[in-house]
Parts: structure tokens; sequence; C-alpha cells
């Protein structure tokens, strides 16, 4: 049997993601046991015209030539991977919503921002199919892995339904709260092993809300610890904007 | 209290005897984090201990039944291969508080009942308990005092307590005597100090007050009485679902069951990890339904799980008292509050004081 073809690509990103699996140090060379790469801008420069096995989609959505570009890709992909929080929640870029499309595109360009038409930010999601989603700002390498083997076995990946924290107490980390700090961590999604509590930084909420997110009893915590509630709303608009286009 | 089972050790040798342990097998023992936060944790010499602590983030549980656990090996080469898989340790867990040995106690009763949970019952043979007293509160949250759990009485192999000399060692099995006789830094307890541990003991009831507002025995009528409680209600605006609550409490045992292979896609290992009825997907089942979708639910679930159902199956109270729910809830959701709550609401209702 011949090894499935898997290709990368990027759209409004910081092509992070990508320089993450690049790193992925030891495992790479198992993966290139299982996987035949065949696109992927950030390390090689050969192309490929046929059918792809599986797809990695890094960036989110932003203009018409990105919305044609990833259809053409979506037609020639088996399997269709959105790659990082920009990929599958829009991310960053979509703070860009919270403004006028005309505003950003002058903040942007200037006067000629006529010549660089923009849309509102989108998740890939919200212009074609999605078959698997590895969330993160940047990806967590080890969930990378697990969603490609559960791809190669066919296999659906469910991200965890659960906040960080659940993840943050069984590594027995001291508590961003205890130590006087805030920590998205209560309502955000788990699945990256509370990798920057780990490292002694907060989370700030990178996998985007939880499922089913206490937001309003969220705000009654920060009142306990006297931060005001727009701070909460502005961590949540940083990640989770495209949400509203779902 | 017989003599021969107690023994005594000065003060300044406390960091002597856990050294002593270290070439015996590995040595947890409470440490610093900082913040007030303590981990057990393996130690390499005794100045990593803090005597002196408050309720670990995570239980000694773990130790019992680990956070991730590989139950079974498989391999798919040409046909299927099956292996189960039993991980274990020899290991002493030291400065264990009475809270936690009432904790595995607990534990104990579940997974013995049928059926048999076979690892964590060859894991619990491999360890060593050695326990610290508490001659007083650790903090406000603790409500050892009310489930019993404030005092030694079985389920440890040696139990040291600080009296005003010297730590009284009670010995109580004979993998606790084995550790005692490997030194010879112990001497023989006297009738004196069996004295001064009694009076110890008489003074620590005074210390240790009933922390709720009812009796143990009240449990079964009053839970019984407030499934409805609008203590619940609140809870729903209040909780975030975090899971905090039950991963750190001692009496939490719920389980997933997850697989994973390697990156040959021929060999795996299955294996369970720790998961909370507080937790979004804990009781959605095919179709999506989910049976416990209100985080009122889930509180309500959780206190009667701690008050009510074992009280029934086993004759015992699944909390220990220790406060770690409490102190780890950035909500403040706060189990004595909580019962108290649901101590006054009953009263208005139902015209019955429980105390
Ligand atoms: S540090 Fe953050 S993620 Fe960890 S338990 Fe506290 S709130 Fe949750
Ligand atoms: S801890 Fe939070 S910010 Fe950090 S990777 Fe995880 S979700 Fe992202
Ligand atoms: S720790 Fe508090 S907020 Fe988290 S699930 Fe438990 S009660 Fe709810
Ligand atoms: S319910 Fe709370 S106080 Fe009781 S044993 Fe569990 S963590 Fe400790
Ligand atoms: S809850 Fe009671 S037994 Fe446990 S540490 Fe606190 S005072 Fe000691």
């Amino acid at each position: 049997m011949s090894k499935p073809k898997v290709a990368f690509f990027d759209f409004a990103c910081c092509e992070g993601c990508q320089l993450q699996v690049a790193n992925i140090g030891e495992p790479l060379i198992d993966l290139l046991d299982i996987v035949q790469v065949v696109e992927f801008r950030e390390v090689m420069s050969e192309k490929w015209d046929g059918e792809f096995d599986v797809s990695f989609i890094e960036g989110s959505i932003t203009d018409e030539h990105a919305v044609e570009r990833i259809k053409k890709i979506r037609e020639r992909s088996k399997i269709l991977v959105a790659l990082g929080s920009c990929a599958t929640i829009g991310g960053v870029n979509g703070m860009k919503n919270s403004f006028p499309l005309e505003e950003v595109g002058k903040y942007v360009y200037g006067e000629s921002y006529k010549f660089f038409p923009t849309l509102q930010t989108k998740a890939v999601h919200q212009v074609v199919p999605v078959d698997y989603f590895i969330n993160g700002c940047p990806i967590y390498q080890p969930e990378f892995i697990t969603v490609l083997k559960c791809i190669l076995q066919g296999i659906p990946y469910y991200v965890p339904e659960y906040p960080v924290c659940v993840e943050c107490k069984l590594n027995e980390n001291v508590c961003m709260y205890d130590r006087g700090l805030t920590c998205m961590g209560p309502v955000t999604k788990a699945g990256c092993n509370s990798w920057c509590i780990n490292n002694g930084n907060i989370c700030y909420g990178c996998r985007g809300l939880t499922i089913n997110p206490n937001t309003e009893g969220f705000k009654e915590v920060l009142k306990k610890y006297n931060i005001p509630e727009d701070f909460l709303i502005k961590k949540i608009e940083m990640y989770n904007k495209c949400k509203e286009l779902d | 209290m017989k003599i021969e089972q107690y023994k005594l050790l000065e003060k300044s040798l406390l960091k002597d005897f856990i050294n002593s342990l270290i070439p015996i097998a590995n040595v947890y023992a409470p440490v610093s984090k900082g913040f007030n936060n303590y981990v057990f944790q393996n130690i390499k010499s005794a100045d990593e201990v803090s005597i002196k602590y408050i309720p670990t983030i995570i239980p000694p549980k773990k130790f019992f039944l680990p956070k991730k656990e590989n139950i079974l090996q498989f391999f798919i080469e040409d046909e299927l291969k099956v292996e189960p898989v039993t991980e274990y340790e020899n290991l002493i867990i030291f400065g264990v508080h009475t809270c936690d040995i009432a904790g595995i106690k607990c534990l104990n009763m579940v997974l013995s009942d049928k059926p048999k949970d076979t690892a964590y019952l060859i894991r619990k043979k491999h360890v060593t308990i050695i326990g610290i007293e508490c001659n007083d509160y650790c903090d406000e949250y603790a409500s050892c005092s009310f489930v019993g759990a404030h005092m030694p009485t079985t389920g440890y192999d040696l139990m040291f307590t600080e009296l005003s000399e010297y730590f009284i060692v009670h010995i109580h099995s004979s993998k606790g005597m084995d550790i005692i006789e490997k030194t010879d830094i112990f001497k023989d307890a006297s009738i004196a100090q069996l004295e001064e541990l009694k009076i110890l003991r008489n003074n620590k009831m005074k210390i240790f007050n009933n922390e709720i507002p009812t009796e143990r025995r009240y449990l079964p009528d009053l839970f019984d009485r407030s499934f409805n409680a609008n203590v619940w209600k609140e809870l729903e605006q209040k909780c975030l679902s975090c899971g905090n609550c039950t991963a750190v409490c001692p009496t939490c045992y719920c389980f997933d069951i997850k697989e994973e292979v390697d990156l040959t896609l021929k060999a795996g290992e299955r294996y369970r990890v720790w998961f909370s009825c507080q937790l979004d997907p804990f009781a959605k089942v095919a179709g999506g339904h989910d049976f416990r979708k209100e985080r009122s639910a889930r509180q309500r679930h959780r206190f009667y799980r701690k008050f009510r159902y074992h009280i029934d199956r086993y004759g015992m109270v699944f909390c220990t008292g220790c406060g770690r729910c409490s102190r780890t809830c950035m909500a403040k959701i706060n189990l004595k509050e909580v019962l108290t709550s649901l101590i006054r609401e009953s009263e208005a209702k139902i015209w019955r004081k429980w105390l």
C-alpha cells in the first residue's frame, strides 16, 4: 500500500502552526515512514498536482481569492484538516470582524484600500466542510500526532469537551487564581495538556471557548477577584469573534 | 493503647528517619509549590519535605488510582494480540493526614467491591502509608471533624503524632514494624508519653468542633428531603463545570477509557484516565442525549455522591472533610456553606431542626 499523500497549505496566519509541525523533532522520522508529504511550503519547494489524501489547512479565510483557493483544495482532498486556531475558530484574525470592513481596509492600506478587497474573517469550516480540527495558537504537537494517527486509522478525533482546568489540575499546577492572576482555563477547550500553565504562564484561551462555557458565571468569578467585566469580553473576542458567523 | 505498639522519635531525628526511607523504596511526601500549595512528590532528601502543610492539590489517591493508567497492550500485526497490564511500584507515602487516609479507605471499599479492581488491589499492596496526625485544623475549609476523619483510627502502617518532646509513633502493621526495625533511632514509649497522647486527643475534641450545623446521622434524612432544593439551582449560575472539585477529591474515582496506537499503527495501549461528573461529556450517550445537562444537576449529584448514595451502599459518608473542593473552586462554591444552606432551607420548609 502506498503511503497517504499529505499536504500543508496556509491562508491568513503567521505560519507558526506549520513551524510547530516542522519542529516536531524525533517523531518526524517515524511520521515520514507512514505518510508522504507532497506539498509543504514552509519546508520544501515541490508542488503536487494530483489528489491529496490529507490536506492540513492553516489560517483563516479573509478574501475572495482565499475562498476560491480553499474550495479548490477541498475538491482535491479526501480529508481536510483545520490546523491551528486561525483555521479552526478564526483565531486572532477574527478581531477584524469587530470593525466595518472599510475602516479595516483604510487602516491597513490607506486610501488605496479599494484595490485590496477584503471579507469578514471566517474559520475554514465556515467556507468548506472540515473533517478534523486541531486547535491551538500554536497547535500542541502531541495533539497533532494523535489526530494524524486517528486520520490514518480512519477514526474520528474528539476535541475534549471540557476546559483546560481539567488537565491543569491533573498536572498539579498551582492555580493562577491562587497566584493572583486571571486565567482563561475554566472556559477554554482542553487538549493542550495545560501547556502554558505548566510553563508558568496563564491560559489566554487560544483554543477557543469550550462547548458550553458558563460565561455569566465566569464574570461573577472575575468580579470576586476585582477584574472588570470588559476585560473578559476582550479576552474572549481575541480568539472567538468568528463564532458569531457559525 | 498497647504500649508495645508505640515508639518514640526525637523531634530532631525526623529528617534522619525520612532519609532512612529513601534507600528502601520510592518515597513521596508533601513538597511546597509556593502560594500555600503542596504536592505529594518523589523526594530525594528530607530537606524537600514540608512537615506542616495543608492538603495537597491532588490527594494520595493518585498513587492508588493513577491519573493515567495503562491497562492493556495490543498488537495488530497479522493477528490481534492482547495483554493486560498492571502498573505498580514499591512506594512509601510519608506525611499522610488522617483525612486522606479516610479517602483511601473509601477507595478500598469501592474498588474491592464486585467486580474487583485487580490492578488497584495489587498496587495497594505495594504502598506503605506513614501518617502524620493534625493537632490543629489545617485551615478554615476543613470539615474533617463532621465526618470523623480528624482522629487516626485505621488504614495506615505508621502514624506520627507530635508531642511536646517527641514524635510518638503508632505501629499499625507488620510493614510499619519492618520500617521501624530497619533503623535504630526509635526508643520505646513509656506510660508518660501514652498519657500525653491521651491528653492531646482529648484536647483535640475541643479544638475540632463539628463544622456543619447537623450530625452525620441526619444526613440521609436531610438529603432525602433536599433533592429539589433551591440550593442546587443557585449553583447552576455559579459553577463553571471546570471539574476541579472532583479531580482533587480523595473519594472521586470515575474514569474514562481510551486507546492510543503508536506511530507504526500496529501496536498500542488501552488506558484509563480520571473523569468527572462535572464535565459536559460525562453523562452524554449515543444520539447526543445528556442525562445531566444542567450544572445544578451535576453539582447535586456530586453532593449526593458524597453524603447520601454511599451511605446506603457502603454505610459510609464519602467525604473526608479535607476541604480540597472548596479550596480549589474559583467560583468559591464552599462545601461547608452548601451543606449549611441545605440545612437552613430544609428547616424552613419542614419545621424540623437538624441539630
Ligand atoms: S491555572 Fe487556570 S487552567 Fe489551571 S486550574 Fe487555575 S484557572 Fe484552571
Ligand atoms: S493553556 Fe490556554 S493558551 Fe495555552 S495552549 Fe492551552 S488553551 Fe492555549
Ligand atoms: S470547582 Fe467549582 S466551578 Fe469547578 S466544577 Fe467544581 S464547583 Fe464548579
Ligand atoms: S467532597 Fe470536598 S471536602 Fe469532601 S472529601 Fe471531597 S474534596 Fe474533600
Ligand atoms: S482536613 Fe482535618 S485531617 Fe485533613 S489536613 Fe485538615 S485538619 Fe488535618
